[in-house]
């Protein structure tokens, strides 16, 4: 499809026209009647040199906030009520040390890149989640928030679908297991609205919300049904217009969701190797990320994992040496090995973050609390340059002493990988114009 | 019968017709667009890029593509406009080359910038800035502006000593490397006008210097027929207060708002497509806006008029004749009877109701089901569901007890059938408890003036004014100073603690509000209305209130118009239904003009409203559509396709399945539509987009179709439930005594409200054949498949 908006005011970036159009552009190639340098020169506005490579993003949100200090970021010169019991550790990158309680991932800390300098000022998990998700601060209080909480602004996955679109049969944005608390299409509407499985993986009944056929229905019975659906569509041919026609496509890709191979495989873990079940660890997080990557095979393009548990008040290092850390770990570090075999890790960015990181100090109950001056970020895949670590914190890894990463730069850098312009503006229903992304700085140093 | 027949655009012989007279440029970066254009049989066809032009001496003055009128020196000369065999001769003077008038910054450097996108709000003029430059957005804010260029950066961006030198300049045309890339080109009017002045002296001019200060601007043509593929140069003047008018062709911005049927270029040169339709072309500069309005006939088409009812059917087959658009056929009685029943009620007939009505052959039986319709209490549950959406009745926020408070003051309303000017005037000026039937609690969700005045504005006036918070409104005349004013009606309202622990609004006094750039206060008044005397008056919104529910506001009766109308026709003449606004033209301006005239005339009476838009002939016509008529989705030339709303939808679901939606906590039998609690959880209203009441805005309902409502229509347990119930349609047909026939045909009436045809019946038998079909099973089956027709999920 050949489109040129060139110089058309309401929408794209400061160049006047947005980089998908250019993108498009240049796979339709000369076809168009352009002359070879300008569509070099589109080609280069597109990339701002830089090819995109992220076709999906894996999105694992630990809900509650995981501290920072001790998984990713370790003080051990810190006191011991600052730095906890937990020890650092080499990583296979020379001079990185994460702490003990992440063994898997210090085995492949090449493939990988973990930021450090997250902060941001919301010390709240709903409000926090809202943030995250749609980079714009919340206005209702923290607590117990309807899901999702995102009324007005649309979530990062909505933003995805939005501009991506389907590929292929799957959804283009999913959550799992549960619904993201900041995960909504905002104003954007239900059309952008995530696909949610609503069911645990981990589970030997795990089947996936309206895909299953309804039980009780004889072979039969399926294709009366299949025909009189083709006749009554059949029938229905003058009915093409609109939103019914639309509704039409749906249709059929419903139906290709429930009676589709890819679909069918992409949900069922079922059909995994136990090894690589229990690769990924038998935990919720586990099988959600395991999910995600025959999801992102299937071509949904935004998975968003919701693996709670993470708000540790009280007397936190037992679980989170037991539970928490360990099947973040094992999970994670699976999933990168896994997209790598399968030569699918260039293409799939995976994120891993929570709302927050935790207090530098231990508090009276044995426990951290909410802290968002200091969060760690871990990136692989998309294009991200592995190995490295960004940003530093200061002795108790209370704050950035590097320049603080926004919650605006971490969504303008993911957009950004997936070849997504954030500048791109919809009007809002008020209208005034929303851009994707509100404000922020690419990170320059991932890739 | 009309006929309306365009001619094809080669026979011209007609006269040229050339514009302007005579032209002066009067500053060495001046332009003038020259127009021509020649009369045919259907009116004016824009010759600009045909004709051949030149100058007699090049060295006074040139001539570029697009006939655009450039000085080069001193002195007089003439330009020949040849087309075919004619010639026009139009004077030409150069003055002020030498001795130029400064360069205004207010005036000249900022609508550059604007242009150059410099000050958008995806560059320099978002709120932080791009790189540490930061502009104000359109440019509204001239004297900070001039501080970011002068003071800002370190002084690098304007260099005296050497104006070439200037950052400015060196970004804006990519001589040094600018994340935005090339803006400007070297030698342009543009460089060489911002480089005149920085080597005047970058002054700015003081904000209240009378010369040069715009206070208008006027495009040409403001009305233009086009031909497919045809296309129209625009050529704008910006007005003066001496009177003195200068082309700003090149320098203002130009939008369309419906590019599938005219788009436009940055030079003002619009290109129509093969899609009939209207378009209006949004003019900008400096503030000021405008807007040429673009029609594109189907040629060749001989329009036969249908009957008419009354006047909406008058105008809506004048416009569909000027567009040579076929006016589709009337509904079936079947179809109108859904669709009446869905649109008035929100509730689908039953197979009794349906049977009934098919049966009566009375003449009048439309008008009948129509007043019968209006005064059912459904009627009164659905649009004070609907009003509860848009008064933002969020229970979260509000309460329950302030839900319920609201949907009490609706119902009443809707069932007493009061007036819409006597609802908004409760609504502006109602104070007390929260939690007593009323309006109250709508203010409950509004912190700050401000956010009540927009509300009301965008809710009652349908003017979105949020962009004037911050900036002059980019495709409205309002400032900042109009936002401000309005909000000052506002500032006495309190929400005051009572001893029980409920709330109450009380308004009281209230002050000024101070501009907020110049801290001025600025006086309470209406959009477009002078400043009235709020000194004596308890409740500032008291005045408010008098003025929006005057007889000649146009823009109440209007956007209440506007409102009603898409709920009906599933479009409104103006879209978004609460953006009404010049740039932003009713796609049939004089249907809009009748209508809002029709609400007065009926005295705000909505259900009296209702019935003379159910009555017309347009409202009545079939969602079928014909090669001629569909592609157009703005003109009503036949029934649109409407989402059904979420709640209705389900219970409709629920009506035809015979199984009532069980909702926890409620009563059993209480229907979706009765629901006032906006956060109730349920899957389905979700993917159905059921509106979680954020804002005033209707377009929070979304109507638009999704991959999951298919998968749950389809494949649910859910609904799967509903058709196999134990006391459900399905089982209840299947244990009667019924033919096969009568029971298919029942579901039919149950589902789409009408007998199915031949073909529809021998597709169901289907069903009952096969081996081991058992008859239970077939009936479900039937009904299933009748609930996953896009007749049944829609209303058409």
């Amino acid at each position: 499809m050949l489109r040129l908006e060139l110089g058309k005011p309401s929408v794209g970036n400061c160049d006047g026209f947005d980089r998908r159009h250019a993108l498009r552009l240049g796979a339709t190639g000369l076809l168009g009647g352009l002359s070879l340098p300008t569509l070099l020169e589109l080609q280069a506005k597109a990339g701002s040199g830089r090819e995109i490579k992220a076709k999906s993003c894996v999105f694992l949100f630990l809900e509650g906030g995981p501290p920072h200090q001790d998984m990713w970021d370790p003080k051990p010169e810190a006191p011991l009520e600052i730095r906890g019991p937990f020890m650092p550790i080499a990583t296979n990158v020379p001079g990185t040390f994460i702490t003990d309680q992440l063994p898997h991932c210090a085995k492949i800390a090449d493939k990988y890149t973990i930021l450090r300098s997250h902060s941001h000022r919301d010390n709240g998990h709903s409000t926090g989640y809202h943030y995250v998700m749609t980079g714009r601060r919340a206005n209702f209080a923290d607590g117990d928030n309807p899901i999702p909480n995102n009324d007005y602004f649309p979530s990062i996955g909505s933003v995805v679908a939005r501009e991506l679109g389907q590929n292929r049969t799957l959804p283009p944005y999913i959550n799992l297991p549960h619904p993201m608390q900041g995960g909504g299409p905002g104003f954007y509407g239900a059309e952008y609205a995530p696909f949610v499985i609503e069911s645990d993986p981990t589970q030997p009944d795990f089947e996936v919300r309206d895909l299953q056929p309804i039980s009780g229905l004889s072979s039969q019975r399926v294709s009366t049904r299949r025909k009189l659906l083709a006749g009554i569509e059949r029938l229905e041919r003058g009915r093409a217009e609109g939103r019914a026609g639309i509704m039409s496509t749906y249709y059929e890709k419903a139906q290709s969701l429930i009676t589709s191979p890819e679909a069918k495989k992409a949900f069922d873990i079922h059909a995994e190797p136990d090894e690589v079940r229990d690769r990924y660890g038998r935990t919720q997080i586990g099988q959600c990320a395991l999910l995600a990557r025959r999801l992102v095979e299937g071509g949904c393009r935004f998975v968003g994992v919701d693996a709670p548990g993470w708000d540790v008040h009280f007397n936190c290092f037992p679980s989170l040496q037991t539970d928490l850390i360990p099947y973040a770990d094992r999970a994670f570090s699976a999933l990168v090995l896994d997209l790598e075999e399968r030569g699918l890790l260039d293409e799939t960015l995976v994120v891993m973050m929570g709302e927050m990181g935790r207090t530098p100090r231990v508090n009276a109950q044995a426990g951290r609390d909410h802290w968002s001056m200091a969060q760690t970020v871990i990136f692989a895949g998309g294009g991200v340059k592995p190995g490295q670590v960004i940003g530093v914190t200061d002795k108790h890894a209370t704050a950035p002493t590097t320049e603080p990463v926004s919650v605006n730069d971490l969504l303008r850098t993911i957009h950004t990988l997936m070849g997504i312009d954030p500048d791109r503006t919809y009007l809002g229903p008020l209208g005034r114009p929303v851009p994707l992304v509100d404000g922020g700085k690419f990170i320059d140093a991932l890739v | 019968m009309l006929s309306f027949v365009v001619v094809a655009r080669t026979d011209v012989a007609a006269e040229m017709i050339v514009s302007p007279a005579k032209i002066v440029l009067d500053s060495p970066e001046a332009s003038q667009q020259l127009l021509v254009s020649v009369v045919t049989e259907t009116g004016r066809l824009d010759v600009t890029g045909e004709v051949q032009l030149t100058v007699a001496d090049k060295t006074v003055a040139a001539v570029s593509g697009g006939a655009l009128v450039r000085p080069r020196s001193e002195g007089q000369t003439e330009i020949a406009v040849k087309l075919g065999n004619e010639t026009v001769r139009v004077p030409v003077e150069v003055v002020k080359q030498r001795h130029p008038d400064p360069v205004s910054f207010r005036n000249e450097i900022i609508p550059i910038l604007t242009k150059a996108r410099c000050n958008s709000g995806g560059c320099h003029g978002k709120a932080e800035g791009q790189n540490g430059f930061k502009l104000s957005i359109f440019g509204f804010d001239a004297a900070s502006d001039y501080t970011a260029l002068m003071k800002d950066g370190k002084g690098r961006r304007i260099s005296l000593t050497q104006p070439e030198t200037s950052l400015l300049l060196l970004k804006g045309t990519s001589q040094r490397p600018h994340g935005g890339g090339r803006k400007i080109d070297t030698g342009s009017y543009r460089y060489n006008r911002v480089l005149r002045w920085i080597r005047e002296g970058a002054r700015l001019d003081p904000e209240n210097s009378e010369a040069g200060q715009i206070v208008s601007i006027e495009v040409e043509p403001r009305e233009q027929i086009l031909l497919a593929g045809g296309t129209q140069q625009l050529r704008v003047t910006a007005v003066d207060r001496s009177g003195t008018r200068r082309c700003v062709t090149v320098e203002a911005e130009y939008e369309s708002n419906a590019v599938a049927i005219a788009d436009v270029d940055p030079r003002g040169q619009i290109q129509a497509s093969d899609i009939p339709g209207e378009a209006a072309i949004l003019v900008r500069y400096l503030g000021h806006v405008t807007s040429c309005r673009v029609t594109l006939p189907r040629p060749g088409v001989t329009f036969e008029r249908p009957t008419e009812t009354n006047f909406i059917d008058k105008l809506v087959w004048d416009q569909l004749g000027r567009l040579g658009i076929k006016a589709g056929v009337p509904a079936s009685e079947s179809e109108f009877l859904r669709r009446v029943y869905l649109d008035t009620i929100g509730t689908l007939p039953t197979s009794s109701e349906a049977r009934k009505y098919l049966a009566d052959d009375s003449p009048n039986k439309r008008d009948r089901l129509i007043d019968e319709l209006l005064s059912r209490d459904e009627y009164v549950d659905y649009w004070t569901m609907k009003w509860l959406d848009i008064l933002r009745a969020d229970q979260l926020i509000v309460t329950p007890q302030g839900t319920v408070a609201m949907q009490r003051w609706l119902r009443h309303s809707f069932q007493q059938n009061v007036s819409f000017d006597q609802m908004a005037r409760e609504l502006l000026t109602v104070q007390g408890s929260t939690t007593a039937e009323g309006p109250g609690a709508f203010y409950k969700i509004l912190k700050k003036p401000d956010e009540m005045s927009r509300a009301v504005s965008q809710l009652l006036l349908g003017v979105r004014i949020e962009c004037a918070q911050c900036h002059h409104h980019p495709s409205e005349r309002w400032s900042q100073e109009d936002y401000t004013a309005l909000a000052g009606f506002f500032t006495g309202v309190k929400l005051k603690k009572l001893p029980n622990g409920t709330e109450a609004i009380v308004s009281l006094g209230g002050k000024d509000l101070p501009h907020p750039r110049t801290g001025e206060p600025v006086a309470a008044r209406a959009l477009g209305a002078a400043a009235v005397d709020v000194s004596n008056l308890s409740d500032r919104r008291v005045a408010l209130a008098d003025w929006l529910t005057q007889p000649d506001n146009e823009f109440f009766s209007k956007a209440i118009a506007n409102r009603i109308w898409a709920h009906y026709l599933g479009r409104g003449l103006v879209e978004p239904v609460d953006d009404i606004r010049e740039t932003n033209p009713a796609t049939n301006e004089p249907l809009m003009k009748a209508l809002s005239r029709h609400m007065v005339d009926v005295q705000f009476d909505m259900r009296a409203f209702t019935r003379t838009l159910l009555k017309s002939s347009v409202y009545q016509l079939s969602s079928a559509s014909s090669d001629s008529n569909r592609d157009d989705q703005q003109n009503f030339s036949h029934a649109a396709y409407k989402a059904i709303p979420a709640e209705a939808l389900l219970d409709a679901i629920s009506q035809a399945t015979g199984v009532a939606e069980k909702f926890n906590g409620w009563p059993h039998g209480y229907r979706a539509i009765q629901i006032w609690d906006n956060r109730m959880p349920s899957y389905f209203f979700s993917i159905f987009g059921r509106p979680v009441r954020a804002t005033v805005c209707e377009c929070e309902r979304s109507g638009e179709p999704s991959i999951s409502q298919a998968l749950h229509l389809l494949n649910s347990p859910e609904i799967m439930q509903k058709i196999q119930h134990r006391e459900g349609t399905a089982r209840r047909l299947a244990n009667s005594k019924l033919t096969n026939d009568e029971i298919i045909d029942e579901l039919y009436l149950t589902t789409l409200s009408r007998f199915p045809n031949d073909d529809e019946r021998g597709l169901m038998h289907e069903a009952f054949v096969g081996p081991e079909a058992s008859r239970r099973e077939a009936v479900e089956d039937v009904l299933w498949a009748l609930l996953n027709t896009k007749e049944f999920i829609f209303n058409h």
